[in-house]
């Protein structure tokens, strides 16, 4: 069994820091299970439609819930919306926006290209956590996906 | 038969008499030019049937006898058309009266008559006689006759007579003379009383034999006849009579009376007769004649007066005319100052109109009576002029040219006057026979000519003084434009210069925009990094690390904190001025008591002694005036949290047109001297140890009331509390 296959979050962050402290903060909440993290727009994109280095993934298996961050390096997140969206095979998959930024500029496109949240990432790690905890517990466990 | 034809031409000179002496006052009284009667129509004469031989029907029945044709002679002489019927002598006589008929041509005159009828000359006079039957001896004069029975023809003169007279007491009347005859031939009655000559013929022509006039003269019966018109038909009276004058001078009468009366008197002519004929026949026709002759002459003599008064009414017509023509002149000059005036050179004499003599300011009598000569007009005139005006008239007198000349004179009443005067000489055969001028006061005119060249030079003055002034004025004009286009150049190189700067303004902001951008993801990203690993590390290692160590790194977890608040302050105040602003109606007092409740702890509520008073509502974006509420009541909680008590107060008051609403509280106050500080970014009155902050609270405020168009200003005093007022631009 490929794990990538498995996958219930999809994590599209470039910032290992940002990486670090968000698992630690889904692990601390015990949200961890099947984690899949990609570093570029680029590599989010191959990992979706099973292109590049996903190519053998199973199209079909879809992550239950991506975290995607806005400033990534070679596509950036809105970019990434607005083609996951649009995509009959992907548009179902709920995406909440975690990122630095309170701009409602960012605000603003994300939701119109389809963003189900925009969460900012607090400084405070505590309050960082408690934001996991509740975005995780409400997508991966009260929300039910279509299937 | 002798007898009767001296008795004829005795009745014929009577008649001629008679005729003469009627002629002039009958003549006198109608005088109508012939050219009226003319239209006259027809005219119907009506003739008796039984009046020989003066009225009688001959065999074809027409009316004959010496009146009618008489009348048919004067009718044509006058130029008259005549209709004759025939008819019994009293309706005839009625017929005229009413005007059936227009005349009667044998008709006796009598004082009865005249009062209905006009009657023309008489052109015969017939005497009366008294018939008898043969063999009466018992009437020898006028007075027999009173006791006997008297036959007249009803109507006629002998009825008039006999009546007027009162001849008898026993008059009886007939119809007609034929009757009475034969009514006398029968036995009955005395005797007759009619008209000799005509009884005569009357008698002969019925053949009665027994019945004979008597010798006895009847002076009250004599009658002239004549021609009958109605009264006041004196027209034709008067062409009846026109005619009758006519036939009697050119003899038609005569033969006419020859017809009727003569052949009979020459068959039988003695020596005696002749003599008799002369005197009593040729004498009155001469006398006839000559009236005729005379009534021609008169008429033209009344012709020719007629036409010379004609003439000397037109003389005196034209003499009037003339006379008002002078009149109207004088009148003319009056009013004008004009004057005419005529030289004659054979007489060497002037002749002036009253125009000229006012001018000269003289009257014509005073001229005349002090003499031409020694005041000729010549002394009047400027002696410049004089001369041009005697060379002129010169010229006029032995070239005949024509003159027209403005001088200068003092009249003899001693006023300067202008004078036009022009002179036009006469030539008869080439030699001037007079000059005719006129002479014109232009003083008036003159004056008015000098006042009008005062007003325009006193208007050229003024114009040429405004000019001046306007050209002045245009002058600075020109410059103040030549500045203001100076100022125009500036203001468009500021213009440009701040069109520049803008599109600079509007570069650095979207520079701002991406540096806030990159500051919110990339200035966050580390703190968060930073407090999330020491946050693991105390987490983790906490336990490794001593008292000293913990403390450390709790340091540096408060000040990434503190960071990320600071940079989330600072991009909100930066986001200010970028924002767009949505106006709205926003209850002030809900919104203040909603922001209070939600900055406000239990623990401090119960501390606070907050008044809020009723607020107004105010326009503005309700999102940003939130903004100020919290910044200023968060800072009055703040402020006040080291006093005992703790005193906050909300409220407005209104202002000119406006409402200014303040936040008072009893805190710490501040130094006025730095209230110039209060309102920048990151400036603090307190250091961080006493009061927490970023010291971009107040700069926010100021930044959202300046956009708003409001004021923002404080008061306080350090200890003493803070007051903040702030207005909501309209």
């Amino acid at each position: 069994m490929n794990t990538t296959n498995l996958v219930e979050i999809l994590l599209i962050e470039d910032n290992p820091n940002d990486v670090e402290l968000t698992l630690r903060a889904l692990r601390k909440n015990n949200l961890a299970n099947n984690i899949h993290v990609v570093n570029d727009g680029a590599e989010a994109l191959d990992y979706f439609f099973a292109t590049g280095k996903y190519h053998d993934r199973d199209i079909s298996l879809t992550p239950k819930l991506v975290i995607l961050d806005l400033k990534l390096p070679k596509i950036d997140g809105i970019e990434i919306l607005r083609i996951i969206k649009n995509d009959a095979r992907t548009k179902s998959i709920p995406v909440v926006v975690l990122t630095s930024s309170k701009e409602e500029s960012d605000i603003i496109a994300s939701y119109k290209m389809g963003a189900n949240s925009f969460i900012v990432k607090p400084v405070d790690f505590d309050k960082f956590i408690v934001t996991v905890r509740e975005l995780g517990m409400y997508w991966l466990l009260l929300n039910e996906p279509p299937r | 038969m002798t007898n009767y034809k001296i008795k004829y031409i005795l009745l014929t000179l009577i008649c001629g008499i008679a005729f003469s002496l009627s002629a002039n006052p009958v003549y006198v009284v109608v005088n109508i030019p012939a050219a009226d009667i003319a239209i006259i129509r027809t005219i119907t004469v009506a003739s008796e049937p039984d009046y020989p031989p003066f009225c009688i029907i001959d065999k074809s029945g027409k009316a004959d006898g010496f009146s009618i044709d008489l009348i048919k002679a004067a009718a044509k002489a006058a130029n008259l058309k005549i209709a004759i019927k025939i008819g019994i002598w009293n309706v005839i006589k009625q017929d005229l009266e009413n005007g059936t008929i227009d005349v009667l041509p044998l008709v006796g005159r009598t004082p009865e008559r005249e009062l209905i009828y006009d009657f023309s000359l008489p052109y015969i006079t017939l005497h009366g006689a008294v018939f008898v039957r043969r063999g009466t001896t018992d009437i020898k004069s006028v007075a027999d006759l009173k006791s006997k029975s008297i036959i007249v023809m009803r109507g006629d003169n002998a009825e008039e007579y006999a009546r007027r007279n009162n001849i008898s007491a026993n008059i009886v009347t007939t119809n007609t003379f034929e009757e009475a005859f034969r009514m006398l031939a029968s036995g009955l009655h005395d005797a007759v009383i009619t008209q000799r000559v005509m009884g005569i013929e009357l008698l002969k022509a019925s053949g009665i034999k027994s019945i004979k006039p008597l010798d006895l003269q009847l002076n009250e019966f004599r009658q002239d006849f004549c021609f009958a018109v109605r009264k006041g038909d004196i027209k034709l009276l008067a062409k009846l009579n026109e005619g009758l004058s006519i036939i009697i001078a050119n003899k038609t009468f005569d033969d006419i009376h020859l017809k009727w009366f003569g052949p009979t008197l020459k068959e039988k002519l003695s020596p005696y007769d002749i003599i008799k004929i002369v005197l009593y026949t040729l004498i009155p026709l001469l006398i006839l004649f000559f009236s005729a002759y005379t009534l021609l002459l008169r008429r033209e003599v009344k012709r020719k007066t007629k036409s010379l008064q004609q003439e000397v009414l037109e003389h005196a017509m034209a003499a009037t005319a003339l006379k008002n023509q002078q009149l109207l002149l004088a009148e003319m000059e009056k009013g004008t100052k004009v004057g005419g005036w005529e030289y004659d050179v054979a007489k060497k004499e002037f002749t002036w109109t009253n125009g000229v003599y006012a001018i000269y300011g003289i009257s014509p009598s005073e001229y005349n009576i002090k003499g031409k000569i020694k005041y000729g007009p010549a002394r009047l005139y400027h002696p410049e002029d004089q001369k041009i005006l005697d060379m002129a008239f010169q010229h006029a007198l032995n070239e005949g040219k024509s003159y027209d000349l403005t001088l200068r004179l003092n009249s003899f009443d001693g006023k300067f006057k202008w004078v036009r005067t022009a002179g036009n000489s006469v030539l008869r055969e080439g030699q001037v026979v007079r000059i005719i001028g006129n002479i014109i006061d232009i003083t008036e005119q003159k004056e008015t000519e000098a006042d009008l060249r005062k007003l325009k030079d006193d208007l050229d003055k003024l114009v040429e003084e405004r000019t001046r002034e306007l050209n002045e004025k245009v002058r600075k004009l020109a410059k103040s434009q030549k500045a203001m286009l100076y100022m125009v150049e500036d203001l468009n190189a500021v213009s440009a210069e701040l069109k520049l700067e803008h599109q600079k303004m509007e570069a650095a902001n979207r520079e701002l925009e991406a540096f806030s951008y990159s500051v919110s993801h990339d200035l966050r990203a580390p703190l968060r990094a930073l407090a999330g690993f020491a946050r693991i590390l105390q987490e983790d290692y906490s336990k490794s690390l001593d008292n000293e160590g913990n403390r450390i790194l709790e340091v540096i977890v408060d000040n990434a904190k503190k960071m990320g608040t600071l940079i989330d302050d600072l991009l909100s105040f930066s986001r200010l001025s970028r924002q767009e602003i949505k106006l709205s109606l926003i209850d002030m007092h809900g919104l203040a008591k909603s922001v209070f409740d939600e900055l406000v702890t239990e623990a401090d509520k119960e501390k606070i002694e907050f008044t809020l008073h009723e607020l107004p509502e105010a326009m503005g974006d309700p999102a940003i005036v939130r903004q100020v509420w919290i910044n200023l009541i968060g800072n009055a909680i703040k402020f006040t949290s080291t006093k005992p008590i703790r005193i906050i107060e909300v409220g407005f008051f209104p202002r000119e047109n406006e409402i200014v609403y303040f936040v008072k509280d009893n805190g710490v106050g501040f130094d006025m001297a730095y209230r110039n500080k209060l309102f920048g970014v990151f400036q603090r009155l307190h250091n961080v140890k006493e009061f927490d902050g970023t010291g971009v609270g107040l700069a926010i405020v100021q930044r959202i009331i300046l956009r708003l168009n409001g004021q923002v200003w404080a008061e306080g005093k350090v200890n003493k509390g803070a007051e903040f007022y702030f207005t909501l631009g309209k």
